[in-house]
């Protein structure tokens, strides 16, 4: 990573944005796919199509409006402690972002608010790896963050609206790989940025932290306790690290 | 145009807690100071997330998958380019899937 000096900001360009939007492209089509199997759950919940697309604007995390969805069946809202129970689940789901926040507080920190909240407000998991990628390849420009992140909302609205309003004309997505997309795209990136035997032990805790926390919870857990598995161990080896 | 107004309290919850999330961790970092350790500690986390996706579904054991990610780790090796690589890797599920259902 290119060296930050404190107290000095990061450029926020129209180029560092551009960017980041054709660095994004490719994971646009999981995106579209994602909420388009949003849409449907939405449709068959009885969510109007200004609903749903209100929902994805306002909530933009797949995983936390899959859960929200699934507690509205016919047409029903959760009240009370059901609508609690969903608020909690949600924060669960959505307990990664703080991490993903923490992790580029480094790279955003002397960002003025009004371009670092906006950034973080359309924070995903596609475009954080993305950028934390880029920014190990030297970018420098927290416009990439934005725009990478800005640009997945157009297949999200898309696939949101096209899941709600005609759900039945999405065939299989999952037959032609689509669902594999982030999947793929990370396994791609985790072979790209792995530096060698240092990084072993921090894959390793990762993998083993993220199988256990699969099978007892479910989505966007299994990301966020692999994350923490792997900054533990970054964490207590950086001695021997320091001393290459 | 049609938004239940309960609906509406919901989502505005439940996009207040998303948002929430998503500027936490930034926020609480402003009163921490970042030392080396603990910024080797979050340098640690993209390559730990991208496993922490990878694992499950390669612990769900479909050959198809497996396969789909030997083939993404072999091209990486051979021509370090992530998106062709990605997309190969997608190649083979989509293959492999309708490979699956002709059986």
């Amino acid at each position: 990573m290119t060296d930050r000096t404190l107290n000095s900001a990061p450029p926020f360009t129209l180029a560092g944005m551009r960017r980041g939007v054709v660095a994004s492209q490719p994971l646009a089509v999981g995106v579209f796919v994602y909420g388009a199997a949003f849409g449907l759950l939405a449709r068959e919940a009885l969510l109007s199509l200004s609903e749903a697309l209100l929902m994805s604007g306002i909530v933009y995390s797949g995983s936390a409006q899959l859960v929200a969805v699934s507690s509205m069946g016919q047409g029903t809202l959760p009240t009370g402690t059901a609508a609690l129970a969903v608020l909690a689940t949600i924060l669960l789901l959505n307990a990664r972002y703080i991490l993903y926040g923490a992790a580029l507080r480094s790279w955003l920190g002397q960002l003025p608010a009004h371009q670092a909240y906006p950034t973080l407000a359309v924070l995903g998991d596609g475009n954080w790896i993305l950028s934390m990628k880029a920014a190990a390849e030297g970018e420098n420009d927290a416009g990439f963050v934005f725009g990478s992140g800005l640009a997945m909302f157009v297949p999200w609205f898309g696939g949101t609206w096209l899941g709600s309003s005609a759900g039945a004309l999405i065939a299989q997505p999952a037959a032609i790989g689509l669902d594999f997309m982030l999947v793929a795209f990370s396994a791609a990136m985790a072979c790209g940025m792995f530096k060698g035997r240092s990084d072993l032990r921090i894959i390793a805790a990762a993998a083993m932290t993220a199988l256990v926390t699969e099978r007892l919870f479910s989505g966007g857990m299994a990301i966020l306790a692999a994350g923490l598995a792997g900054a533990v161990v970054a964490w207590a080896d950086f001695k021997a690290e320091q001393a290459q | 145009m049609i938004i239940r107004p309960e609906f509406l309290l919901l989502v505005l919850a439940f996009g207040l807690t998303s948002l929430a999330c998503r500027i936490g961790g930034f926020w609480v970092m402003s009163f921490v100071t970042i030392t080396p350790r603990l910024e080797a500690a979050l340098k640690a986390t993209p390559i730990a997330v991208m496993v922490g996706i990878v694992t499950p579904a390669a612990a769900r054991g479909n050959p198809v998958e497996l396969f789909a990610l030997a083939v993404i780790g072999v091209i990486m090796r051979l021509m370090k380019n992530d998106l062709i690589a990605a997309v190969a890797g997608i190649a083979v599920i989509a293959i492999g899937r309708k490979l699956q259902l002709a059986s």
